[in-house]
């Protein structure tokens, strides 16, 4: 057992001194979440619209955008140099890479959104920090199930000839119910209504990233084959 | 599963084609002639009849799908991975009905050609994710690996489907909710006559299943002795 | 209530979606059959 996250820890490591070294994921996550929200801003008259009504929605895209930019980047780096192969080739367990893989991606998305959650508060003038602790939930949530669902999809994806478009059409439609999910919540939450009371939608969203968990889990040794 | 590729439809498949013809016959008979026309909707509540069946199809395709998929990756057997992709094009096929004999019932009854009722949404979002497992099989080279990720998203596409039930549902809820006219019709409203036409219907269109995925089945198998005697002949030249 | 249009409308497509796929597949079977033939009839010869 302590073998096993010893396994997942060196590749989650890998991927930070990787990331350390070069910059480039975080960076263009960055500032392509960026360009999302502005480009948002510009077509929607916020004079008229709710800040909190059409901020969510607008918030979650640039998440779910920047997120898949990430997940593309992760495994393409993997492949580029034969790097998956010598993952494979280590004596290590099939989800041991695939956890190893989800952690990276769900920290790396966690900093960006990190970074992202004040200019959002700045642009759309919303007081995110009177309920820290709710948003803050729901982000979790939301980002460990597109990590779940992205990483088994971008292990599958990095192996076709049109990854870049394919990640996107087989991700979001399977995407949608917990965007829904999170958008709704984080409009209540901007609201002022309290996180227990919309149990019913964490629950979605919990069992959502428990369910795609242990699916991946099951499914992954098919995925990472050769 | 053991049949020559060479023979022409067996007398099972025969038999299979008559049935659905005199199902279907039966269906459209009652659909348009013995069926009363509903009071308050008109003759246009005849969609019915073709519009829920179809999307039953559907349904039951795409369970198809996840079943074959699950057994492709338990036993290995390219069988399964054929029964998965035949289904999965015919749900397309039939998703696609729904969603074009919905809004077509929709704009005269209820003044738009789209609503975002839950369940028309539900269908969109599903026939999303049938056509990316569609795509995603043309774009791959036929093979064990093209098998294996369609087997995966299968099974996590059908899995999805609880999840988008119930998002679209609580989504809807805090908007005005529309006359809904579908299934939760049931029971009430439905005299014996309507209720067995849409019986009938929905025999018919089972047996269209069956019947057309006969014929996939075929077409599948065809394609890989083509490919199996392609091999054979770059290989032996 | 007048909406036979409509009706007719949603009949043409579901009637006609469904002969044509059976159709689709009729061509796409034809096509790989006159293939199988082909390939048969080359290998027979080469390997006499």
């Amino acid at each position: 057992m302590n073998l096993y996250f010893n396994q997942i820890s060196a590749i989650v490591w890998k991927d930070f001194v990787t990331e350390l070294k070069t910059r480039e994921l975080f960076s263009s996550m960055f500032i392509f979440a960026l360009l999302v929200i502005l480009i948002f801003i510009f077509s929607i008259n916020l004079s008229i619209v709710k800040a909190s009504e059409v901020g969510p929605g607008v918030l979650w895209v640039a998440f779910l955008f920047a997120g898949t930019i990430g997940l593309n980047r992760s495994f393409m780096l993997e492949k580029e140099n034969g790097c998956l192969t010598g993952l494979m080739l280590v004596p290590a367990d099939r989800t041991a890479i695939y956890f190893g893989k989800l952690i990276s991606n769900f920290i790396f998305l966690l900093i960006m959104e990190f970074f992202i959650l004040p200019l959002f508060m700045i642009f759309f003038n919303v007081d995110l920090l009177a309920h820290i602790g709710s948003l803050a939930t729901v982000v979790l949530l939301g980002t460990l199930g597109f990590c779940a669902l992205g990483t088994l999809l971008s292990s599958l994806s990095s192996n076709l000839k049109t990854r870049e478009i394919m990640l996107p059409i087989l991700l979001y439609p399977l995407l949608i119910p917990i965007v829904i999910g999170v958008v709704r919540m984080t409009g209540q939450i901007l609201e002022g209504i309290p996180l227990s009371d919309m149990m019913k939608w964490i629950g979605l969203t919990a069992s959502f990233d428990i369910i795609y968990i242990g699916v991946s889990i099951m499914t992954i040794d098919h995925i990472l084959e050769e | 599963m053991d049949q020559d590729l060479e023979k022409e439809p067996d007398e099972e498949s025969t038999v299979l084609i008559w049935l659905t013809g005199i199902v279907f016959f039966a269906a459209i008979a009652a659909i348009f002639i013995i069926v009363p026309t509903e009071k308050t909707e008109g003759p246009i509540q005849r969609i019915m009849y073709l519009h829920i069946p179809s999307a039953w199809l559907a349904f039951f395709a795409f369970f198809i799908v996840f079943i074959s998929s699950i057994l492709f990756l338990w036993k290995k057997e390219r069988e399964w991975d054929i029964y998965a992709h035949a289904s999965a094009e015919i749900g397309v096929v039939f998703c696609s009905l729904v969603l074009i004999t919905g809004p077509i019932w929709a704009k005269p009854i209820w003044g738009t050609w789209w609503v975002w009722d839950a369940r028309l949404t539900s269908t969109l979002i599903l026939w999303l994710i049938y056509v990316a497992y569609l795509m995603l099989r043309s774009q791959t080279d036929a093979g064990s690996m093209r098998a294996r990720y369609a087997a995966v998203l299968g099974i996590v596409g059908f899995l999805n489907i609880p999840f988008i039930h119930f998002s679209v549902l609580w989504w809807r809820t805090f908007h005005p909710q529309p006359k809904v006219i579908s299934s939760e019709g049931f029971g009430k409203g439905m005299d014996t006559s309507m209720l067995a036409t849409l019986g009938v219907s929905l025999c018919a269109f089972t047996l269209l299943y069956f019947l057309l995925m006969g014929q996939r089945i075929r077409l599948e198998r065809l394609k890989d002795e083509v490919d199996r005697l392609k091999r054979q002949k770059l290989y032996s030249s | 209530m007048d909406n036979f249009g409509f009706l007719f409308a949603a009949n043409a497509f579901v009637w006609g979606g469904i002969i044509y796929y059976v159709f689709t597949l009729k061509q796409r079977s034809r096509n790989l059959e006159k293939d199988l033939e082909l390939l048969k009839e080359t290998i027979d010869k080469e390997s006499q």
